[in-house]
């Protein structure tokens, strides 16, 4: 298996489903397809490269020097990056249907959602501004 | 989310007749489908994977638990089906289905855990927590095949108005035959008083050159043949049953009892032929 191949590939469907969440009207499908077809394409990919690399390698979560010998693996590396682009995406998910709750423009949400894409928790933490000073209790 | 939430209680609360048996239902079809998600990267990695435990991908044994414990669960729910309203609305049959879903949820996340550490995840006591996971697996087990018992004698007792005879003693004497039959042959699988740990009796211990898709060996004994008859009698006798009412409903009960009684003969000869030592198809 070439690492840098999946790597690209995963890679263009989360940047296609990041696409969609910004730029397409928000049809109930579209964000079926994004919440659980594309987030679970990439959970199915990680969970695979878990199952199957995790344990072959030494390291661990217990402190910052485990954690990079644990991502001296390529596979677990990339399952890492893969990791990124499902939650990431979820995340964007859940954001877009929050701000559109809160009726913020489609032109505002842009940037939200692409902070969120490249920055994951910089963007999420703007998503939550908007409702901060709503009246009534956001979703 | 809360979008995502308030469909899920939509769903929930849409009118049905049956509030209990409908509940049964869905703990063993959600717990099938978590079966089937376990699945999909198992099957991915049996693929990807070069790792093998005795002569076989160490992938194999994961995607079969899963594929069998999915297939239990959606049996359990479609029996649920069968149940008079009190029966399946009794805390006993709720317990029951609960402990089954959780039991097969943690063989399953168990046995993934220790395919993915290419180590046994039964019948190894190497280390002291592996010994310990392993009486719990027993556990597991066990409290699987007790609730399948619970289950088929709740249907025994009170059955729904209405529904087939055939169907009816299907379903009962499915799943208390069928646990009885698991209980005694994985029973003895497990104590490994035969030939030592493991499945085999004689022949080579490897699970390599078994046969296709089941992998039972084709050298020597296995003591999986008769637990694998034994144990999807409980999916055999309802569809007997079931069948038997659609096409000849005055011969349903015998029909069903037929194919016990020809079920029950299989896995005693199997079982024989294990613990002979002899393989079910020589090759």
């Amino acid at each position: 298996m070439n690492w840098e191949t999946l790597f690209g590939l995963a890679g263009n469907l989360a940047l296609a489903g990041w696409l969609a969440l910004i730029c397409l009207p928000r049809r109930p499908w579209l964000i079926r397809l994004l919440r659980f077809g594309v987030v679970g394409v990439l959970s199915a990919l990680y969970s695979s490269l878990v199952f199957v690399y995790f344990f072959r390698v030494s390291g661990g979560f217990g402190s910052l020097a485990a954690v990079k010998t644990l991502f001296a693996s390529d596979p677990v590396l990339l399952a890492g990056w893969v990791h990124y682009l499902a939650f990431d995406l979820f995340v964007g998910v859940w954001l877009a249907a929050r701000l559109d709750a809160q009726r913020l423009s489609r032109w505002l949400q842009a940037p939200i959602l692409a902070a969120t894409f490249v920055f994951g928790p910089l963007g999420l933490l703007l998503g939550f501004a908007p409702g901060a000073l709503a009246t009534s209790q956001a979703p | 989310m809360n979008e995502c939430t308030m469909g899920a209680i939509a769903l929930e609360t849409a009118p049905v007749a049956e509030p209990s048996a409908r509940t049964l239902e869905s703990i063993a079809f959600q717990a099938a489908a978590i079966m089937l998600a376990f699945a999909v990267p198992t099957l991915a990695a049996l693929l990807l994977d070069d790792r093998q435990i005795h002569g076989v991908s160490v992938w194999d044994k994961p995607l079969k638990f899963e594929v069998s414990l999915a297939l239990h669960l959606l049996t359990l729910g479609l029996l649920s089906r069968t149940q008079s309203a009190l029966v399946a609305g009794s805390r006993r049959m709720r317990a029951a289905y609960l402990v089954s879903a959780f039991a097969a949820f943690g063989e399953t996340a168990y046995i993934v855990l220790q395919a993915a550490r290419a180590r046994d995840s039964h019948f190894n006591s190497t280390t002291a927590v592996e010994a310990f996971m392993y009486a719990m697996m027993g556990l597991g087990a066990t409290a699987l095949v007790v609730c399948a018992f619970i289950i088929g004698l709740g249907i025994s007792r009170g059955a729904k108005a209405g529904i087939g005879a055939g169907i009816r003693d299907g379903a009962a004497w499915g799943l208390m035959l069928g646990a009885a039959g698991t209980l005694i042959t994985a029973g003895v699988m497990s104590m490994g008083l035969l030939d030592g740990p493991g499945h085999w009796v004689g022949g080579v211990h490897s699970d390599a050159h078994g046969l296709p898709l089941v992998g039972w060996s084709t050298t020597g004994g296995d003591l999986r043949v008769g637990h694998f008859f034994a144990t999807h009698m409980m999916q055999v006798l309802p569809l007997v049953g079931w069948w038997a009412d659609r096409w000849m409903p005055q011969r349903a009960r015998q029909l069903v009892r037929a194919a016990a009684a020809m079920m029950a003969a299989i896995v005693v000869l199997t079982f024989i032929q294990a613990v002979r030592g002899q393989p079910l198809f020589p090759v």
